[in-house]
């Protein structure tokens, strides 16, 4: 059973190389803009290089480590949505592809269970595809804070103390794979939902996922007049249960360069206990495992032929 | 003799149509069965139910196992070809033997190398680069490199050319095929396999219209050409099907003897081709 799901995992990203490709991608673009902006402020006067996390005329320790969160939690905010675009694609096309090729004739040949199969799908969608992110996410954050680091010191100034001293790294670390894991498991209904669709829909599984969602609100509100459905679907993605206090965003705020040290410690803002014990997280996990035995159902009794 | 396959009163139904109606059957150790059958038969049906990829009613048991229920258990032991379009045409040749040998606990890779070494199919290739006749070479190699008890082979050289197709066989019977493995196949080209075959069962319309060891279909069935008085004679004998090829009146026995048919003509044991158009036509009527 756990040689199978490696074996089974292992194919998926050999099959959706967009799966590390997207992260790659993001990572390069991110560590381009990050030498572009150095090579552009290094036209500028040293006093003026206040967008620079290196800049010796930032005020303090505590807004220089506010700076470069806030450089993490930005560049990690890109790499979430591309991983979210990525998973939406490759749910729909998980269980989609194998049908259209009849690949799946060869995989149901071989002693694996359609629930194994689809099971690997759902794991690839919220335990790989976040892994691989975060993993991403850290190698960016080292690479850029390297390519930094070797520009303070072109400008004569100690990296050890202005970049690597400022950083709070685990901190940063754990509190990308606590967010980047939680957003996948608060996700879960619409993985749930697009491998559904992908395993029952006999053309254009894009359309096929998102047309309910459009069409159920319209209908919701031409005859009932209510918005539950659309506020169930749309707005769960700002819900999510895990941020305490202060919102993400007030890390760009003028006024949370000047608040004291704790409040940049980006895990200090992360409630797991509220996340682990919310009733809207187990609902979805239930939606989710719903629509899978639903997908493993369609797989295991459907004729292909 | 081990039943590997035993049939009973096994049927699909999909609505008001019968693809397998109430068929009995059962399939023996160390043999090669021809399963023949019109388009629409019911073959692709039954060899599902078989390898547990489609429900069915009825008593069906294939190496002991509930094929739809048990289905894992059973592939371990089962093989099969679908058609030579299945491999996922993304995957390169050692993925492929990578996983099918993390997934499969009696697949040999050696083996599988063993036999695509013979071939021109390189293990760097994806399959989308392999021609249609390489693609099924790396199918065979890995099937044949599976230790399974049943090999079930639908159509598996359709839309090849002669050269593969010869030589298919040729590797299943030389390298693969021995005593203790049994083989089904199905085909539209009977002519190129019923030299290989031990047993044929024909299948028309959800039913089994004959069920018979090659052996024994000499014993049965006997086709008998004449022309002039012979012919009206042979006709008073009860044919079960009569076409006429250059001039000369072709009749089919079914249950005849020899004996009563010698001296109206030539005799021999019928072509399964031209036996199987008489059970069909025979059945319609």
């Amino acid at each position: 059973m756990m040689i199978n799901q490696l074996a089974l995992l292992k194919r998926e990203v050999w099959e959706h190389r967009s799966i590390y490709v997207t992260p790659l991608a993001v990572a390069s673009i991110v560590t381009l803009g990050t030498l572009a902006m150095l090579m552009f402020a290094g036209g500028f006067a040293k006093e003026l290089d206040v967008a620079i996390f290196g800049a010796t005329n930032i005020a303090g320790d505590a807004e220089r480590r506010v700076a470069l969160t806030g450089f993490f939690v930005g560049t990690s905010w890109v790499f979430l949505l591309a991983a979210m675009v990525l998973t939406i694609f490759y749910t729909l096309d998980c269980l989609y592809a194998e049908r259209k090729d009849k690949s799946i004739l060869f995989w149901r040949s071989l002693p694996i269970t359609d629930a194994e199969a689809v099971v690997s799908k759902l794991a690839t969608a919220i335990v790989v595809i976040p892994l691989v992110t975060v993993v991403a996410i850290i190698a960016t954050h080292i690479v850029n804070l390297v390519v930094t680091s070797i520009w303070v010191i072109a400008k004569g100034a100690d990296a050890g103390h202005l970049i690597w001293g400022s950083v709070p790294l685990l901190d940063n670390w754990l509190a990308a794979l606590i967010v980047t894991l939680a957003s996948a498991i608060w996700m879960s209904p619409f993985v749930g939902w697009f491998l559904f669709v992908s395993a029952f829909t006999k053309r254009s599984p894009l359309l096929m996922a998102f047309m309910p969602l459009v069409l159920i609100p319209l209908l919701e509100l031409i005859f009932l007049r209510s918005t539950v459905f659309a506020e169930a679907v749309f707005t769960r993605r700002g819900m999510i249960p895990l941020f305490r206090g202060m919102d993400m965003e007030g890390f760009f705020d003028e006024e949370s360069l000047h608040v004291n040290e704790e409040i940049v410690s980006l895990l200090a803002h992360l409630d797991v206990v509220q996340f682990l014990t919310s009733p809207s997280m187990w609902a979805g996990l239930v939606v989710c495992a719903l629509f899978v035995t639903a997908a493993i159902y369609v797989r295991r009794y459907r004729d292909e032929s | 003799m081990t039943s590997l396959v035993s049939a009973r009163g096994v049927s699909k139904h999909f609505g008001a149509v019968r693809a397998v109606d109430d068929v009995s059957f059962d399939i023996e150790e160390g043999k090669i069965l021809g399963l023949i059958g019109p388009n629409g038969a019911g073959k692709t049906t039954l060899l599902k139910a078989l390898l547990g990829l489609t429900d069915c009613q009825g008593d069906l048991s294939v190496l002991g196992l509930d094929p739809f229920r048990q289905r894992k258990e059973l592939l371990k032991n089962i093989c099969f070809i679908a058609d030579v379009a299945v491999l996922p045409r993304w995957i390169r040749v050692t993925q492929l033997l990578d996983f099918v040998e993390s997934v499969h606990p009696n697949f040999s890779r050696k083996r599988a190398e063993g036999f695509l070494g013979q071939t021109n199919v390189r293990s760097d290739a994806k399959v989308r680069e392999l021609s249609k006749g390489m693609v099924t070479q790396l199918h065979l190699s890995i099937i044949m490199a599976i230790d399974a008890k049943l090999l079930v082979l639908d159509e598996p050289t359709l839309g090849l050319d002669i050269l593969f197709r010869k030589e298919f066989y040729s590797n299943l019977l030389n390298d693969y095929f021995d005593e203790e493995r049994t083989i089904l196949i199905t085909t539209h080209q009977v002519e190129e396999i019923e030299n290989l075959l031990t047993d044929i069962m024909f299948i028309n319309e959800g039913k089994i219209l004959l069920d018979s060891p090659m052996e024994s279909l000499a014993d049965t069935y006997v086709e008998l050409m004449t022309s002039g008085d012979d012919a009206t004679a042979a006709r008073g004998l009860g044919p079960i099907a009569e076409h006429e090829m250059f001039g000369k009146s072709v009749f089919l026995f079914e249950g005849v003897s020899r004996e009563n048919l010698q001296g109206l003509g030539e005799l021999r044991t019928p072509p399964v081709a031209d036996l199987f158009v008489a059970k069909v036509k025979g059945a319609r009527k």
